[in-house]
């Protein structure tokens, strides 16, 4: 379950915070759930990101997690459209979208609505606006396939964009849910797994000053459940982040080639 | 947008660093609550909540439908927020749709629950009426009238207010239709069924200024805020829906000690919610 030491490795699982291993077979009539990919109940999907995807635009990032492929695209610090009143701190402007192919049945991506709006919320408290005053600078999301957790893809995959970009911000943005079924908690859930959820939390977190700039949570869910899984969340993200670092370490070792 | 000064900035900052804020508050401490049920006599339940001077006005509506494919024994709930231009004159049009969506967002995560419906505050089973051909669709709409900071606890209120005094009618179903067809029903202008809100969520949310919390917050506080937490708990301490509002980032203790504190206000508020409420219905009866 823990990723190879020394290795580079591309998948990131979090270690057990209760150090108790989990019991396989409910107790009364709940189904043992079996991950789709055959991964264990906290692993995580082997994580791929590339920086540089779109040449037109000031930064931009691909991120693909198992079957969630999605494409961010950074313009800017670019000038505020005259209608907007003069702001002496620069202004982020956030769009998520999907694809007509990138759910499974054609055009079926319109309950994601609020992902522009939580993507904002996600990001507001990271970029250093004072830095752009005046100017705006927009973020473009186009998921191109939906297999379950989009959001955190999203914004891990926008913060990479931004640094792409070259804008500042005090730290990436690592992003990770946790799916509760029964009494599991599944992390990086895939979109079955979406679907049958009693509950879900997604936490984006900036890895290296340990703090959550987003929370969100569905479901019911007693303290400790919560407690547990933030725990979950943040470790991963953790993980998460050092992909990502390594990543644009190997964008800039490249273009210096 | 309120305009503040700099004296005001630290007056209002100063003031919940000592636990005294601008209106003799405590950082606990709700604003008065007023609850009025039944305000809107064509829908099957409403109600109007004011914390302060925010005013929001919740209804709920029900119409029969066919329940979905992939949950045949349930209902279907749909929340929508809409702010009107009279609480702010940026609202007109579409100004208002940001805080719509949010709103209409926060609150269906807070009630409805996950998508395979466990967790849910209200009970959507009971809204059946055929399994897999007949069900009752809710819709609930509220509308923010005036709004001085914490529009979200006052709709949360107002939700939970108009759904105990929602009366669903009675149906009855014309016996030896075929099992193919849409069987006839016949909806009863006189039995009512009422609503069981008992596993209603409340939704309290944290607003922080500088180091402390402070519950309700005005408008004015709001602008001073480093970020806030909106936190949905039920009558047994779970959390039921929990959103970050925006803001800079959390140190995660920091979140679980809000959890901590949004649970005991939370209790305060279930009192005093259900004493206005059933205070409110009082009123109505005798009207």
């Amino acid at each position: 379950m823990a990723a190879k030491p020394g290795a580079a490795s591309t998948t990131y699982s979090p270690i057990d915070p209760t150090n108790k291993t989990r019991p396989s077979i409910f107790t009364g009539s709940d189904v043992d759930w079996l991950r789709p990919d055959s991964r264990a109940f906290q692993q995580c999907r082997p994580a791929f990101f590339r920086t540089g995807a779109v040449n037109s635009a000031a930064g931009s990032a691909y991120a693909e997690f198992g079957n969630t492929k999605v494409i961010v695209s950074v313009f800017g610090p670019r000038e505020s459209k005259k209608a907007m009143m003069y702001s002496d701190i620069g202004r982020l402007n956030c769009n998520v979208s999907y694809t007509t192919f990138a759910a499974p049945v054609r055009g079926q991506g319109s309950d994601h609505k609020e992902f522009s709006s939580m993507l904002h919320k996600a990001l507001e408290g990271v970029i250093i606006v004072e830095t752009f005053p005046k100017t705006t600078v927009d973020v473009f999301a186009l998921v191109l396939e939906s297999g379950g957790s989009d959001l955190p893809v999203v914004v891990s995959c926008a913060s990479l964009a931004l640094a792409d970009a070259g804008i500042m911000m005090y730290d990436l943005v690592a992003s990770v849910s946790v799916s509760c079924l029964g009494k599991n908690l599944l992390i990086d859930p895939v979109l079955e797994e979406e679907s049958y959820q009693d509950g879900s939390l997604m936490i984006a977190c900036m890895p290296s000053r340990y703090e959550v700039t987003q929370l969100t949570v569905t479901g019911e869910w007693s303290t400790s459940k919560f407690n547990e899984a933030m725990q979950l969340c943040l470790d991963a993200s953790a993980k998460l982040g050092e992909i990502m670092r390594s990543c644009l370490k190997e964008a800039a070792s490249a273009t210096q080639e | 947008m309120v305009g503040l000064s700099e004296g005001e900035k630290e007056f209002i900052k100063g003031g919940i660093a000592q636990d005294l804020r601008s209106d003799g508050r405590k950082r606990h401490t709700y604003r008065p609550i007023y609850v009025e049920t039944g305000v809107i006599p064509q829908a099957n339940g409403s109600a109007r909540v004011r914390l302060g001077a925010t005013d929001v006005i919740a209804s709920v509506k029900g119409e029969l439908g066919k329940p979905s494919s992939l949950q045949p024994d349930k209902g279907k709930v749909a929340i929508f927020v809409d702010c009107s231009p009279t609480a702010a004159p940026m609202f007109e049009g579409r100004g208002g749709e940001d805080l719509s969506a949010e709103l209409s967002g926060a609150l269906q995560r807070c009630l409805l629950g996950s998508k395979s419906g466990a967790g849910a505050g209200i009970d959507l089973s009971s809204l059946v009426v055929v399994e897999g051909k007949v069900c009752w669709d809710l819709y609930i709409d509220g509308l923010v009238v005036s709004a001085d900071g914490n529009v979200l606890d006052a709709l949360g209120a107002a939700i939970k207010a108009a759904l105990s005094n929602t009366g669903i009618p009675r149906v009855n179903v014309a016996a030896g239709a075929a099992n193919d067809d849409q069987p006839e029903v016949d909806i009863s202008d006189e039995e009512f069924l009422q609503f069981d809100t008992s596993g209603v969520p409340v939704i309290v949310t944290l607003t922080k200024v500088g180091k402390h919390y402070i519950v309700d917050a005005t408008s004015e506080e709001e602008s001073q805020m480093s970020s806030a937490v909106s936190i949905s708990i039920n009558r047994q301490g779970h959390i039921c829906g929990m959103t970050k509002r925006g803001g800079l980032g959390l140190d995660p203790s920091v979140i679980l000690d809000m959890v901590s504190v949004a649970n005991f206000v939370s209790r305060q508020l279930f009192d005093k919610l259900d004493s206005e409420i059933s205070a409110a219905e009082a009123d109505e009866d005798e009207s």
